[in-house]
């Protein structure tokens, strides 16, 4: 059975008119790591906030359709329970910090204490999140004096500690610097390998291209295509939707350089090595 | 990392001590010479507030607490010493200022209590992490929300403050002018309400989620991270503490009967 299943899931925000998510349908299995693209207002963030029960218990307005995450209907289900399942981290570090604990260590534990788990369990989830954050070093810190990128990695290991399936980012890099952004991806490849799911919203092409199994385009509240990253960067409506295809990619397509089996434009640096040598081998046979 | 709280951290035994066991302190504190002793009773606590203090080397931090209150305890000594009603025996005259004995005497119980109260809130306020106290009073059973918007409260503002000052900065490098005289002051205040008042109500709904999700409304029994610190120590001052009130409460009882 599909980890997350979405049914014709449709979202209207209450006091609008157009729909911000319209019939959007896939499935996802265990431990896959999806990349979400597309350009503001294509409705990532909203499909996010369905996947954990924020739409719509929080957000009410029009809901319609089914999200399954592990079998169980996330709409009828209280968030303060999801959460087992399903963690989601935000874009603005800042707003996630709970503001109610004076160290990183005590932070963390803000959701294994909700969740009632027993001292020595929080411990050891605590330790296990502040060594794949490699944030050891800010235990003792208060929460407010660290910089973004470390309040972020606080963040996303306050919900790695609570141990959910599947893990949903929404931009989570994009008040960090380019060190700050990759130490985020690697921690969040490391978490996919142990089997986690994980759905990224990310605007850095380059980083979705390298670390997704599949991605998803979104525009205007529909799924334009949910593929590898191959198949959809070398789609010929991505910049209609509004987005840029990572570097190599353009290159590529500039230099018309597609892989020899695929005919497929490379997406990353490795990529576009193997497509050069198929081209070099083969002139060196002509 | 500032704070809106007096709370100083120092490695002291007094400030390892269990926060209920302070606010036990305080209630002693009232409770004893309400019921018995009276103002040798107050005296003989001020004095161990003062103890206490300076064991945990917080004494002069109270000195601002102290001085904002002698303010209003020498109108009391200056009005009751003067007016009081049944004042007959003259202490000493002023010139045509006549001081009397039992009006300054009750000035003087007065004085003695709101000092006892203020020392034995003292040791409370000025060695207790804030959120240590609210996690204990949630042990003891306040709602864990209302626990949060308690422990929140004291990290949140001055972040609420220092948003204000970032929008202020903003304002001020695009030409409005806010510095100079109260009325300047006044008008770049009004155009700041609009901002910060978004900008707090908009950082509120995104923390309300991510509180949300970590499983702020679990139905769940709440556990906690830090061990309940009640060791030997508190016991025995607890202990020591309720013999006191009891015994207090048995002279009481003494007094009516006979």
């Amino acid at each position: 059975m599909a980890h997350i299943a979405v049914q014709h899931l449709k979202y209207r925000y209450p006091l609008t008119d157009e729909l911000a998510l319209r019939d959007i349908s896939f499935t996802v299995g265990e431990g896959e790591f999806i990349g979400i693209i597309g350009q503001n207002g294509a409705g990532k963030s909203t499909l996010c906030q369905a996947l954990c029960g924020i739409i719509p218990s929080f957000y009410k307005g029009a809901y319609g359709g089914k999200v399954l995450i592990d079998g169980e209907e996330a709409a009828k289900t209280p968030v303060a329970e999801l959460c087992r399942k399903v963690g989601i981290v935000f874009q603005n570090p800042f707003s996630q910090v709970t503001g109610s604990k004076l160290t990183v260590y005590e932070e963390i534990a803000f959701g294994l204490e909700n969740l009632g788990l027993p001292r020595e369990e929080m411990v050891r989830r605590i330790d296990h999140a502040l060594e794949l954050l490699d944030i050891q070093a800010l235990r003792e810190q208060n929460p407010f004096d660290l910089s973004g990128g470390q309040m972020q990695r606080m963040a996303i290991a306050g919900i790695i500690a609570m141990e959910p399936q599947v893990i949903i980012l929404d931009e989570p890099t994009s008040q960090l610097d380019p060190q700050g952004s990759e130490e985020v991806f690697r921690a969040v490849q490391k978490l996919c390998l142990q089997g986690i799911t994980i759905l990224m919203v990310e605007h850095k092409m380059e980083k979705i291209a390298a670390y997704s199994d599949r991605v998803m385009l979104m525009d205007k509240g529909e799924i334009v295509d949910f593929d590898t990253p191959q198949k959809i960067f070398s789609l010929d409506c991505l910049e209609a939707c509004g987005v840029q295809p990572p570097a190599f990619t353009q290159i590529c397509r500039g230099l018309g350089l597609r892989n020899g089996d695929t005919g497929l434009y490379p997406v990353t640096l490795e990529e576009a090595h193997k497509a050069l040598d198929q081209i070099k081998g083969g002139a060196a046979h002509g | 990392m500032k704070e809106i709280s007096l709370y100083e951290e120092k490695d002291t035994p007094i400030h390892a001590l269990d926060p209920l066991t302070k606010i036990l302190y305080i209630l002693a504190a009232i409770l004893v010479p309400a019921l018995y002793g009276g103002r040798t009773a107050m005296a003989a606590f001020i004095a161990a507030s003062i103890a206490v203090l300076l064991a945990g080397r917080v004494l002069r931090r109270t000195l601002p607490i102290l001085s904002f209150s002698f303010i209003v305890l020498i109108t009391v000594v200056i009005i009751q010493g003067l007016f009081r009603a049944g004042n007959t025996t003259v202490a000493f005259a002023l010139g045509p200022v006549v001081f009397y004995r039992e009006g300054l005497s009750f000035a003087l119980g007065i004085g003695l209590n709101v000092v006892n109260i203020l020392l034995s809130f003292s040791i409370l306020v000025l060695t207790t992490r804030p959120s240590d106290l609210v996690e204990a009073m949630v042990r003891l059973g306040l709602s864990p929300k209302l626990g949060y918007v308690l422990a929140s409260v004291f990290q949140i503002i001055p972040q609420m403050t220092a948003t204000m000052g970032t929008i202020t900065d903003a304002q001020r490098s695009r030409g409005m002018e806010t510095e100079g005289s109260l009325l300047v002051r006044i008008k770049a205040f009004l155009p700041l309400i609009a901002p910060v008042v978004m900008n707090s109500l908009i950082t509120t709904k995104e923390r309300a989620i991510a509180l949300e999700v970590r499983g702020f409304d679990s139905r769940r029994e709440k556990t906690f991270l830090r061990e309940r610190k009640a060791r030997g120590r508190d016991k025995a001052v607890n202990a020591l503490l309720a013999v006191l009130i009891v015994l207090a409460l048995i002279g009481r009882v003494t007094i009516w009967l006979t």
